[in-house]
């Protein structure tokens, strides 16, 4: 342990401890264990079926954890429902575009803010309390202008393409004046230089405004360009963690993007042949 | 038990009936994705021709079966699965508008050449009887045994014939079935035309039964549903045993219900306990997935110049006022228009606004109805606080139905709120505390002060305001909090409860709402009528309803008041035009509408594309097309500065690739 | 294999395709002689499988065109495709989970040849031979593996497209699959492989390509390239454009 992963380690943020995620018999996250502190990028990358999705989904509540625990600022998610993990404070963008598509740009980005003040109440439902007008407003207009989208403004997002819609996903998650922002492979669907540009957002975005960014991501080029430290995962386990350039150094990482498969791991296949056979 | 066997009998005959149905109807639905409302009618249109050919033009039976069989059957099935493949991705409630429009085209016509009174028509098979500790008719044994050889022989089919396995797999995988170099259209195809021939077979077997109506053949399709759903829309086995049981049971609740009145009606609900009570229970997890939907885009068009507004708003007014001494005797037709525009508009928060479906509309309107009378003539309260009244009873039944809705999602919604809505008709309006007998109920006019009992003229205009406060609230409603988690729960309701928002709540908010002016649509609907009666409530109705509502456009009040005119006023001025075209005429641009929707082609968007260039509407700067993203991002992002100019946008753009 | 005599079984040519209005494969152009294969390597999302299903024609090329054996197949179906000489096994899995191992096969199996393509089917893999009742999906990943690699020797293809067939199987699973690939390769199919374990696709390969951002980055000789260069065009840090004729 270096001293720089000591200091993660006592701030707040998103923890994840000893998480093992078990679909049927067959294990997609083994005992893992990492941190995403506020104020800076998190990166959490691996081959293709290494197991991120499950993770990032155990923190977004779209699957339970079997054993093990998440916890945000000292809450335990376990079992929180989604719209609870909104209101302890973590946004999300989906890999797949979730936008309200018949809906204005702006009444998107005003919605990231809305939809946390309406909450789950009937009563906070039907009637804003005071001020929240102002408040979602002001939210909207400089999360649009923070992203560039204010010139499309008035547009209908179903209308917006790939990159445009990436950029009001991401201007309705700052609106939501979220403390942690969970971004699921932003840069899918992006050209080379689309990417860049995000990545580019991106770091800005956390300079000002000191959140935390979880961000799943296949692409190295973003996850060097942009990430303060990064965790690695294969076979659903940790395989590394450190720095983006370690990570890229890395004959581990190396190995297990170009799939040699002597890492001492083995697929969870092996258990179910043996019991079939 | 002797007394229960020949009851036993007959339920395991029609049993066998409904089973066939359902496995007609769960082939083409795992086959195809798109659930056939108009299964039933697909019976009703093969035994009516059967009629025509052995009744009316001594066609040898066997023959005019075969003959139906191939008509109705296989021709009706190739073209549905040409109609089936544009729909399956399409939404739910884009499907049930669509089999629901050739359901009513079927209706329409057979009622129109037949007549809606029911036809007996004697069994085309032996009758004779042969004794195994209780009387069997020797046709009560074919049509078992019929039942059975087609189950099995589909069974058999379907699990060791190469064509059959195909059919089977291309639910799992249809791209996949492409790979293994068979065509997956042509495997679809089969599918519906032996579905399609099932559907006749079991109708014309059913029809010497029930005896020959457009509607009651119709209704085959609800035991077909509720066969479907103990089979879980997946096992055809389990679908044909599941239509025995319910025939088994329906027919002892007939034995049961000669017994104690307390019953009654309580064997014609056995199939929708059955589907509501499955689809409940097992939730949308336990069932065959539905496709991906794509969601029609609302119209956005920008509101005209405020005086050209005003001035339309004005006429409208002026129209109104003089109306009653236009349209003289017609005046009734109006006022009920405005009634039906007040439930159109309740509809329409679900259907369009937040891309919900209610099949059950019409029990929310009887509801209503019966609460306004008994509160204003049991209760004599004043005659608005009875509407108020009315609203507020009907919003329990509201957020009953809300529960399947956050359960259950799509088909299987409509699938819910549809047997709910037979349930009420077929188990709760018989109550004593609804329509009596199936009578009426007294629904008296408004009081005017100092002039007593509103006369026509005066209803009218009572109506027309309280059309007016309706619309009044939907706007507001659509401009409000709640408005804009509508709409965005209609496009991505996991976004929404991602950013905070409990989907529960505001499922269960909307239904009550809409519950709540469908009450209210109850009560001025009956007083317009003069009384409260279950006639024009049925469960079909509500499939009219939601079918008619899906052709008048995507404006809420707009298209709620054309919907109402088109329903009741336009008739009323076409002499000629009776129900059951009118029917028809529904029928085909339902069927028409849901094409063009599914097609994904969005009107609005290919005028302004194509014909306004000049002037755009909806948006006040350019609209971004996709694909062109030059200068969409700006230079600096900080949130002190505002934004700099457009020019400058170009040097920082993005390309969109090689495009 | 530059000579323009040599037979190509796939030819693509400027094609360009993707999902509605996104665009995933752009502008791409290769060739496949009669016999030869080709590994097609790349970081997630870089276009493969929709490269891949371009040419079977899941997903139709908004530009360019796809040729089979020379004959211009892009607007054929899928299903016209197979007839043409075609195999693709997609990821995941290329099986029908719901049908059990005969039923699969059967379906795999040309017009009538259901009991012929049983018997290769198991003796390619015997483990299949064993399973024939089960339901597929109720198999091990492996084994429903060799029953989606089954169709490749069924079917008797010109050329068959692998998409990660070796994805998220046990070593020696992948050992099995990989040797009836080579042995299939002996008898003159060729190959086209997507694959994440680099070394076993350069093994089987006589070509490569590395794809990125839907276009070609890398593309040349499999005995061409070591593991840093490819490792680099991957991560985005290799020159552009730095191509041979495949």
């Amino acid at each position: 342990m270096t001293a720089r992963t000591t200091a993660r380690a006592e701030s707040a943020g998103l923890h994840i401890e000893n998480l093992v995620v078990r679909f049927g018999g067959v294990t997609a996250v083994n005992h893992l264990t990492m941190h995403a502190p506020i104020g800076s990028v998190t990166g959490l990358i691996g081959p293709n079926g290494a197991g991120k999705t499950t993770t990032f989904n155990a923190c977004s509540g779209a699957n339970s954890p079997s054993e093990g625990k998440i916890t945000f600022d000292g809450h335990d998610l376990s079992g929180a429902p989604a719209s609870a993990r909104a209101k302890f404070g973590i946004g999300r963008t989906f890999q797949r575009i979730e936008l309200y598509d018949s809906l204005t740009v702006a009444e998107n980005v005003a919605l990231g803010r809305e939809a946390r003040l309406a909450g789950v109440s009937p009563i906070t439902q039907l009637i804003p309390r005071r001020g929240e007008r102002a408040a979602i407003a002001k939210a909207t207009e400089e999360a649009m202008a923070q992203c560039g989208i204010t010139e499309v403004a008035k547009a209908r997002a179903g209308r917006l393409s790939t990159g445009q819609r990436r950029l009001v996903e991401l201007a309705r998650a700052l609106a939501g004046d979220f403390r942690l922002l969970l971004l699921d492979e932003p840069s899918s669907g992006l050209d080379a230089t689309e990417s860049d540009a995000f990545t580019t957002l991106l770091k800005s975005v956390v300079a000002e405004l000191g959140i935390g960014i979880l961000i799943v991501e296949h692409d190295m080029t973003v996850i060097s360009g942009l990430c303060d430290y990064a965790y690695v995962l294969d076979f659903g386990q940790l395989l590394f963690e450190g720095l983006p350039n370690d990570v890229l150094t890395s004959d581990l990482v190396r190995k297990a993007y170009l799939g040699t498969e002597d890492l001492g791991i083995h697929a969870p296949d092996d258990e179910i042949v043996e019991a079939n056979a | 038990m002797d007394v229960w066997l020949p009851f036993i009998v007959v339920g395991i005959t029609a049993g066998a009936v409904y089973g066939l149905a359902g496995v007609g109807l769960v082939l083409t639905y795992r086959t195809s994705g798109v659930f056939n409302f108009a299964h039933g009618a697909l019976a009703t249109a093969g035994a009516y021709l059967f009629f025509e050919l052995w009744v009316k033009n001594d066609v040898p039976w066997f023959l005019a079966a075969v003959i139906s069989v191939l008509i109705v059957g296989v021709l009706f099935g190739f073209v549905l699965e040409r109609v089936a493949r544009r729909l399956a991705k399409a939404a739910p409630s884009v499907i049930v508008v669509a089999t629901v429009g050739l359901l009513l085209i079927i209706q329409g016509i057979t009622s129109k050449r037949y007549g809606a009174e029911t036809i007996t028509i004697d069994s085309f098979l032996p009758t004779e009887t042969f004794e195994v500790s209780v009387n069997v008719g020797y046709n009560q044994l074919i049509i078992v045994l019929v039942g059975i050889v087609i189950a099995v022989g589909l069974g058999l089919l379907l699990s060791r014939t190469r064509i059959g396995i195909a059919m089977r797999g291309v639910v799992d995988d249809s791209d996949l079935m492409e790979l293994t170099g068979l065509d997956g259209a042509a495997v679809r195809r089969l599918a519906w035309m032996i579905g399609g021939s099932v559907a006749v077979i079991s109708g014309i077997l059913l029809a010497p039964i029930v005896g020959l109506d457009p509607i009651r053949l119709t209704y085959l399709v609800v035991q077909a549903f509720g066969a479907a759903a103990i089979g879980r829309f997946r096992s055809l086995p389990w679908t044909f045993v599941g239509g025995l049981i319910i025939g088994v049971v329906a027919a002892i609740g007939q034995k049961l219900e000669s017994e104690h009145t307390s019953l009654a009606g309580l064997p014609s609900s056995v199939p929708f306990f059955a589907l509501f009570g499955v689809l409940l229970l097992v939730g949308k997890r336990g069932l065959p997935t539905a496709a991906p939907v794509r969601r029609q885009q609302p119209e956005h068009f920008a509101p005209l110049p405020l005086p050209i507004r005003a001035g339309a708003g004005i006429a409208l007014g002026v129209v109104v006022i003089f109306l009653p001494n236009l349209v003289d005797a017609r005046l009734a037709v109006y006022t009920s228009a405005c009634g039906l525009a007040i439930m159109f508009l309740s509809l329409s928060l679900l259907v369009k606004m937040s891309a919900q479906v209610s099949l059950c509309h019409a029990a929310f309107v009887a509801v209503g109805a019966v609460a306004f009378s008994r509160l204003s003539t049991e209760a004599n309260l004043p005659w608005f606080l009875a509407l108020l009244g009315a609203g507020l009873i009907t919003v329990p039944l509201g957020l009953i139905v809300a529960l399947p809705a956050v359960r259950l999602a799509g088909i299987y919604l409509a699938l819910a709120t549809f047997a709910f809505g037979l349930l009420m008709e077929n188990l709760i309006y018989r109550k004593s505390f609804m329509f009596p007998q199936g009578g009426t109920r007294d629904a008296p006019r408004p009081d005017i002060p100092g002039v007593g009992l509103a006369n026509d003229k005066q209803y009218f205009y009572v109506a027309v305001a309280i059309l007016a406060a309706v619309i009044v609230l939907v706007l507001i409603l659509q401009r409000s909090r709640l408005g804009r988690l509508l709409r965005a729960l209609a496009d991505s309701p996991l976004a929404l409860s991602t950013y905070g928002t409990g989907t529960t709540t505001t499922l269960m908010l909307l239904f009550a709402i809409s519950a709540f002016f469908a009450g209210i649509a109850g009560g001025v609907i009956a007083v317009g009528n003069g009384a409260a009666g279950p006639g024009g409530l049925g469960s079909l109705q509500s499939l009219l309803w939601v079918a008619v509502i899906a052709i008048t456009g995507m404006n809420l009040v707009r298209s709620s008041i054309l919907a109402a005119l088109a329903l009741v006023v336009l008739p009323s001025y076409l002499a000629d035009l009776d129900a059951d075209y009118q029917a028809i005429g529904f029928g085909v641009l339902a069927i028409l509408a849901s094409l063009i929707t599914a097609s994904g082609f969005d009107p609005v968007t290919w005028i302004k594309d194509n014909l306004a260039g000049s002037s755009r509407v909806g948006t006040k700067g350019p609209i971004p097309q996709r694909g062109a993203d030059a200068g969409w991002r700006r230079a600096s992002s900080s949130r002190k500065a505002p934004a700099p100019a457009r020019e400058e946008a170009p040097e920082l753009a993005m390309s969109g690739g090689d495009r | 294999m530059s000579s323009a005599d040599v037979r190509l079984i796939l030819e693509l040519r400027g094609v360009t395709s993707g999902y509605g209005e996104k665009t995933v494969v752009r502008n791409l152009s290769l060739t496949l002689p009669a016999g030869g294969s080709l590994a097609v390597l790349g970081p997630n999302g870089a276009g493969k499988t929709t490269f891949l299903k371009t040419c079977s024609g899941l997903l139709k090329a908004t530009s360019g065109q796809v040729l089979i054996d020379g004959q211009d197949v892009t607007r054929k179906s899928t299903h016209d495709r197979v007839k043409a000489g075609l195999c693709h096994i997609p990821d995941p899995r290329g099986i029908f989970p719901s049908l059990t191992v005969k039923e699969n096969l059967i379906l795999q199996a040309p017009r009538g040849g259901a009991s012929a393509a049983i018997e290769k089917a198991a003796a390619a893999f015997p483990r299949l031979g064993q399973r024939l009742t089960q339901t597929a999906g109720t198999m091990s990943g492996g084994e429903q593996q060799m029953l989606a690699v089954a169709r490749s020797y069924i079917q008797n293809p010109k050329v068959v497209l692998l998409d990660e067939v070796s994805m998220g199987l046990a070593p020696n699973l992948v050992d099995e699959i990989f040797t009836f690939l080579a042995t299939l390769k002996d008898t003159g199919v060729a190959l086209i492989v997507v694959e994440q374990f680099v070394h076993r696709a350069l093994a089987l390969s006589d070509s490569v390509v590395v794809i990125a951002r839907g276009t070609i980055r890398l593309s040349g000789r499999s005995d061409e390239f070591g593991e840093d260069e490819i490792f680099d065009a991957y991560a985005g840090t290799a020159p552009q454009g730095a191509s041979a004729h495949v």
